[in-house]
């Protein structure tokens, strides 16, 4: 229909003229590349670029620290104990030249307990904690008369290999690309989903709110006048997805330089934030899911800016449908834990949050492929009875001013629309 | 129910017959009747609340009736089948405000099935002749009040139909754009488009339609041309002045056989005649009586008179308030 693709057209050209559009386009990539370069940050000791170790040990614990902390890197200077070190260094620390430092000494090896005074002491505690206990238990264990060559092999650090099973495939990807890829697209869809939702709703409503809906409406159904405005929306949001895509793409080939900063041991970064391995079947997967969950949250949004006559009225309107979307949004937390729990498998089945939940099961762990189907069947029906509702709230809300209906009234425009 | 008007010979353009319309309980428009014929401006007369939206969107197709049929240019309407050929210019009126002038005619002229080449060819003609050329990449919110009334009008003609209808079509506009609007109402009239509209206002349906309409509680009080309704309405007047003498006037005028009411003001009197009273006997009473006359004037009733007696005054009061 002509008429049907002049709407289309106009929510779309209308909408990736506006300067929002390219300012999301843009800084999504940006946002992007911020969570990967901070998490680089943080796997790396959250910043702490140079540290002291302030030795007042007669044991080689000083040096050994010194020499485990130095693995990863020249950043942690061994200074010995004197009086007014501390108070030198805690000027240095002012002063910005050092992040911190480490009192270390020979009671630590009996109580466990080492001091470490700096700017910032959750990073500290995060870079510090593991390689400062391995020294502490391989200068015990020497001390207590264990051969340094046991000790040496007896200290060789943990490096556990995670590896998905999944639908028959084999290791293809690592837990961390899982975990970050899930965590990824639970965030696009329910940022997208709601965005564009909204979109719908402030589009529905300023045709109302300027009445230009009833010469629309004198010249196509309102079916297909709510119908062409979903479809504008989505192909922008599609079109969106593809900057975000190509931009992404570029970004991360482009990655290493960014969040490893090359030096000091950026393997922590790497191993949480590695580059997914988006497979055909798990881009289908998150574009069903994403076009069927934007498609009834649309719908849903269309309807409340139908039934409002003011921005604030939809403001407070749409929030029973935010919130189904918030909180599906909440438990994909727990669904990344446990991904197989009876929660996670209800959530992802109930339409109003399987769009988020199931693509984040999907991506976190493997899915029989008779759950997802009969997930997506769910909501495909549940698709078109809302849309059913919405339509009939929408053909009788856009024509109508004054005050918002109430429940019964509502009922009344279905069932009579 | 009168037979919708004394069937003027070729096939009227719009027909609609015992047409309802009903809203949780109230009636807003009940069995409403008329034939609008083509050619001509006809007036959809009622106070506010009489139901003349509802009527117009129920000709265009934007509410469905309860009851009755609306039938144009000769044939079933529906579905929206015939919005090619009707301009509608809504009682509320507004266009997307951060559109550019030369995008939104376009888009409307889409809705109303222009192909897009054609459709900005003559937005940009229109806008030509209604001073709007250099505005026509700017934004709507950029515009006056004024301007966006006449791209709203431009919105409304832009496919050239063959029936135009306005919805209050004059309330709101300034004085400049409301003669634009009249010179080009007058224009399409004269190239043969049909014009519908509604008002509460009865000056301006009377300079305008040929045709009218007048309509209160979503009931027809009467239709037909104007000038027949001025003849069968509310009865003749005469104004009579007087050139120093009145003679016997005042016996002349107090015959109940001839003279129903009089405004005596001395040398002035405006006379409303007896039913049936003829005129020309008033005239050669009053010069038998001595009165030297200046004037003898036979007058029509105006619309308003004739809709205030139909309407009754307090609902014509607030018929006549200009800005509800």
């Amino acid at each position: 229909m002509h008429k049907i693709w002049a709407i289309v057209r106009r929510e779309f050209v209308e909408r990736v003229r506006t300067r929002w559009f390219w300012i999301g386009a843009l800084l999504g990539p940006v946002l992007f590349g911020a969570v990967f370069f901070l998490s680089g940050q943080l796997g790396r000791g959250g910043g702490l670029k140079r540290i002291a170790i302030v030795d007042g040990t007669t044991t080689q614990l000083g040096a050994r620290i010194a020499e485990q902390l130095g693995r990863s890197g020249d950043w942690a200077i061994r200074v010995p104990a004197a009086i007014g070190v501390v108070d030198s260094l805690t000027a240095q620390v002012r002063a910005k030249q050092l992040d911190g430092f480490l009192i270390v000494t020979d009671a630590a090896l009996d109580s466990g307990k080492v001091e470490y005074r700096g700017s910032n002491v959750f990073a500290g505690k995060g870079a510090l904690q593991r390689p400062v206990g391995e020294a502490l238990t391989v200068v015990r264990l020497q001390r207590a008369g264990v051969d340094p060559r046991l000790v040496a092999r007896a200290s060789i650090p943990l490096r556990l290999e995670t590896c998905k099973i999944s639908r028959g495939t084999t290791c293809g990807e690592s837990a961390a690309q899982s975990f970050s890829l899930a965590y990824f697209m639970g965030i696009i869809l329910y940022t997208a989903i709601l965005l564009y939702g909204i979109n719908v709703m402030s589009s529905v409503l300023e045709e109302k709110t300027t009445r230009i809906v009833e010469v629309l409406v004198s010249s196509l159904r309102p079916f297909q006048l709510l119908l062409g405005k979903v479809l504008g929306v989505g192909a922008v949001s599609i079109f969106q997805f593809l900057i975000w895509g190509v931009a992404g793409r570029l970004l991360l080939a482009r990655r290493a330089p960014l969040a490893g900063g090359g030096d000091a041991g950026g393997a922590g970064a790497d191993e949480l934030f590695q580059v997914p391995h988006v497979t055909g079947a798990t881009f289908a997967v998150f574009m069903a899911y994403f076009l069927g969950g934007f498609f009834l949250y649309s719908a849903m949004f269309a309807a409340v800016g139908a039934m409002s006559s003011t921005e604030q009225e939809a403001r407070q309107a749409q929030q029973p449908v935010a919130w189904m979307l918030v909180l599906s949004f909440i438990s994909m937390f727990a669904m990344l834990n446990d991904p197989g729990s009876t929660v996670a498998v209800t959530l992802s089945l109930i339409p109003f949050s399987s769009p988020v939940a199931m693509p984040v099961r999907w991506a976190a762990g493997s899915l029989p492929a008779s759950e997802l189907a009969l997930s997506l069947a769910i909501l495909v029906a549940t698709i078109g009875g809302v849309t059913w509702i919405a339509a009939r709230i929408y053909r009788v809300g856009i024509l109508m001013t004054g005050k918002r209906p109430n429940l019964k009234e509502l009922v009344r425009w279905i069932r009579t629309a | 129910m009168m037979s919708p008007a004394p069937a003027p010979s070729p096939t009227p353009i719009l027909v609609l017959d015992r047409v309802r319309k009903t809203f949780a309980g109230h009636i807003a428009v009940d069995d409403l009747s008329l034939a609008v014929p083509p050619g001509v401006i006809y007036g959809l007369l009622g106070p506010n609340g009489a139901g003349k939206t509802t009527t117009i969107r129920m000709i265009m197709d934007i509410l469905q009736p309860d009851a009755g049929s609306v039938r144009l240019f000769g044939a079933p309407a529906g579905d929206r089948m015939y919005a090619e050929r009707i301009g509608y210019l809504p009682e509320e009126r507004g266009l997307y405000r951060k559109m550019r002038v030369l995008d939104v005619l376009v888009f409307l002229g889409e809705m109303r099935g222009m192909e897009r080449r054609r459709a900005r060819q003559r937005a940009g003609e229109w806008l030509e002749r209604l001073g709007l050329a250099q505005w026509r990449l700017r934004r709507i919110d950029e515009l006056s009040k004024g301007m966006q009334q006449k791209v709203q009008f431009i919105s409304t003609i832009l496919h050239e139909p063959a029936l135009v209808v306005l919805d209050e079509a004059f309330a709101g506009l300034d004085p400049v754009n409301a003669q634009v609007m009249k010179d080009t109402v007058l224009e399409l009239r004269a190239r043969g488009a049909t014009i519908l509209f509604s008002t509460h206002i009865m000056e301006q349906a009377e300079k305008l339609c040929e045709h009218v309409c007048i309509i209160a509680r979503g009931r027809k009080l009467v239709d037909g041309p104007l000038g027949d309704i001025k003849r069968t309405r509310g009865g003749h007047h005469l104004v009579v002045g007087f050139d120093g003498s009145v003679g016997a006037a005042a016996q002349v005028f107090a015959d109940a056989a001839l003279v129903k009411k009089v405004d005596d003001y001395g040398q002035y009197a405006e006379v409303e005649l007896a039913p049936g009273a003829d005129p020309q006997r008033v005239l050669r009473d009053l010069v038998g009586s001595g009165a030297r006359l200046a004037r003898f004037e036979l007058r029509e009733p105006s619309l308003l008179k004739i809709f205030i007696d139909l309407v009754g005054p307090e609902a014509a009061q607030a018929g006549v308030r200009p800005d509800a």
